[in-house]
């Protein structure tokens, strides 16, 4: 007797279907951007030169990078603050079982999502169109980018609380500000402060390439000395950066952890 | 009221999040000063803004079709080879940087993993760019490279949270490791990690639409020269355009990601 139960019927044309779609876009894709891997493999030698290039680090820079190091961390601050209070009304009206009414619910939920769409250089280039190159302008593009960021995962949070609590300061005869404050944000706010530290962490990365295009911070200095071909002190500023995330990212991953 | 204890606030949670509270505003205030954003300063911001985006009206929509919906095209193709670069390479880094399987390996590949994660990909393509010349190209290997870091970390605490049943049944029925892997822990962590993929190919869009910036092909460089040259109708064009291109791409593979995870 075969005890082995049948193996499950195969859903071919869903199969072949995305089989196709996967291999047709790679290959359309591909096409487009002009992948070669003859002409990866026939570059290399040029990569291996500016790899000498760039090493060793230009360590008679490092002292130059310490002002424009700190505004990049400044940048970041005030991004991560601005944009962390102005996303707590967002958030609460996106929450489909705080918000005010379904219009409000909708208009809230489609501007959250447009503010997401554009990646946080294009505000930053805006910005600095707007209000002048300058810090200014990266502290303004990183305000908006942390919204998006904290409004879209505090609202859905937000959506699973317990609605005991709320509803308890509803029936006490409390006002829907009330409910919010009493009743919703106490047990959201270990989610919230979380979240602003995942948006610090994004920030300070963020915040290190805002230069590129003028808006503050180290990114200037790597800007002008990569216009320049000036690789030894290009690798200096990367390294620099990358020690200063990673550094941030173990404090702010250990202060979470112990949130959690 | 306060005779009974009960109604009492939790001094201890106050108190901590106070102080939280009061550095956190210092170090605003300081930041504020340090980049001489001033009062005066904010009150000129709202008026600039408003005056830039007065310029932004109308779209000028023939240059849209004409040149920035092939660069956003453009960035699109990229953020795919980036990310099928990335997914062909975390797929054996994630399974091999399992702790849980190999204990041992782990702990290294999940040091390349964080090496990798900690470059934002325009970094990246600064260096791919003097490789590979000007151009998409160079963005797609950063875009590919820098995504392998979070691919690998993610798709390693997939595969530790696994149910080891399988794993043991085929070993115990004569299979080695190699077909473990094969027979167990592939099927149970292929749709979460298909979903991994996918959210990191809408990330993706994102970061190979700005890597124009050092050009790496896509549509960041033609939304910062319009910019530069104060072509307002022509950059607006551009915001819209990807607004609406991006905003589509996210609700399909949203719509995907909810279907794989549900099965």
């Amino acid at each position: 007797m075969n005890v082995a139960p049948p193996r499950p019927a195969r859903n071919w044309p869903l199969l072949l279907g995305t089989l196709g779609f996967l291999v047709g876009m790679t290959w359309w894709s591909g096409h487009g951007i002009g992948f070669s891997l003859t002409e990866l493999l026939c570059n290399l030698p040029g990569g291996q030169r500016l790899l000498q290039e760039s090493w060793p680090p230009d360590f008679a820079f490092l002292p130059r990078l310490y002002a424009p190091f700190m505004e990049t961390i400044y940048i970041a601050i005030i991004g991560t603050v601005v944009g962390g209070i102005l996303a707590i009304p967002i958030a609460v009206l996106a929450a489909r079982n705080l918000t005010l009414g379904p219009i409000v619910w909708f208009a809230d939920r489609n501007f959250m999502n447009i503010l997401r769409t554009l990646p946080d250089l294009f505000w930053a280039m805006m910005f600095a169109t707007a209000v002048g190159f300058g810090p200014v302008a990266g502290a303004l593009a990183l305000s908006v980018f942390t919204i998006a960021v904290i409004s879209k995962l505090w609202s859905e949070s937000l959506e699973a609380i317990d609605m005991g609590m709320p509803e308890a300061v509803r029936a006490a005869g409390g006002t829907w500000l009330q409910m919010i404050q009493f009743g919703a944000i106490p047990q959201g706010l270990q989610h919230y402060v979380s979240y602003a530290l995942y948006a610090f962490e994004l920030n300070v990365r963020a915040s290190m390439v805002l230069g590129l295009v003028g808006a503050g911070g180290i990114g200037m200095i790597l800007e002008t000395q990569r216009a320049n071909f000036e690789y030894e002190r290009v690798t200096m500023i990367i390294l620099a950066v990358l020690v200063a995330v990673l550094v941030i990212e173990q404090i702010s991953e250990s202060i979470r952890k112990r949130l959690a | 009221m306060s005779a009974n204890p009960g109604l009492l606030k939790p001094q201890k949670q106050i108190g901590w999040a106070t102080w939280a509270t009061f550095i956190i505003a210092v170090l605003f205030f300081w930041s504020l000063i340090a980049i001489e954003f001033s009062p005066g300063r904010m009150i000129q911001v709202p008026g600039q803004i408003a005056r830039v985006l007065s310029f932004f009206y109308p779209a000028d929509m023939a240059y849209g079709w004409s040149a920035v919906l092939p660069a956003i095209i453009e960035s699109i193709q990229i953020a795919w080879i980036g990310t099928i670069i990335a997914a062909l390479l975390s797929l054996p880094l994630a399974l091999f940087g399992a702790r849980t399987l190999f204990p041992r390996i782990a702990r290294f590949v999940k040091l390349i993993s964080a090496t990798a994660r900690a470059f934002p990909e325009i970094l990246l393509a600064i260096y791919f760019v003097p490789i590979v010349g000007l151009g998409p190209f160079a963005g797609a290997l950063a875009i590919g490279i820098s995504s392998v870091g979070m691919l690998t970390k993610l798709g390693a605490e997939v595969v530790e949270s696994i149910d080891f049943g399988p794993v043991e049944a085929v070993e115990a029925s004569g299979g080695s490791r190699i077909l473990a892997l094969r027979y167990a822990v592939v099927p149970q962590v292929l749709p979460e990690i298909v979903a991994h993929w996918l959210f990191r190919f809408e990330l993706n869009i994102r970061a190979s639409a700005v890597l124009g910036v050092v050009g790496a092909g896509g549509v960041g460089g033609v939304l910062l020269n319009t910019l530069r040259y104060r072509h307002f109708e022509k950059a607006a064009a551009v915001l819209l355009l990807t607004i609406i291109v991006v905003l589509i791409i996210d609700m399909v593979s949203g719509e995907i990601r909810r279907k794989i995870i549900r099965g």
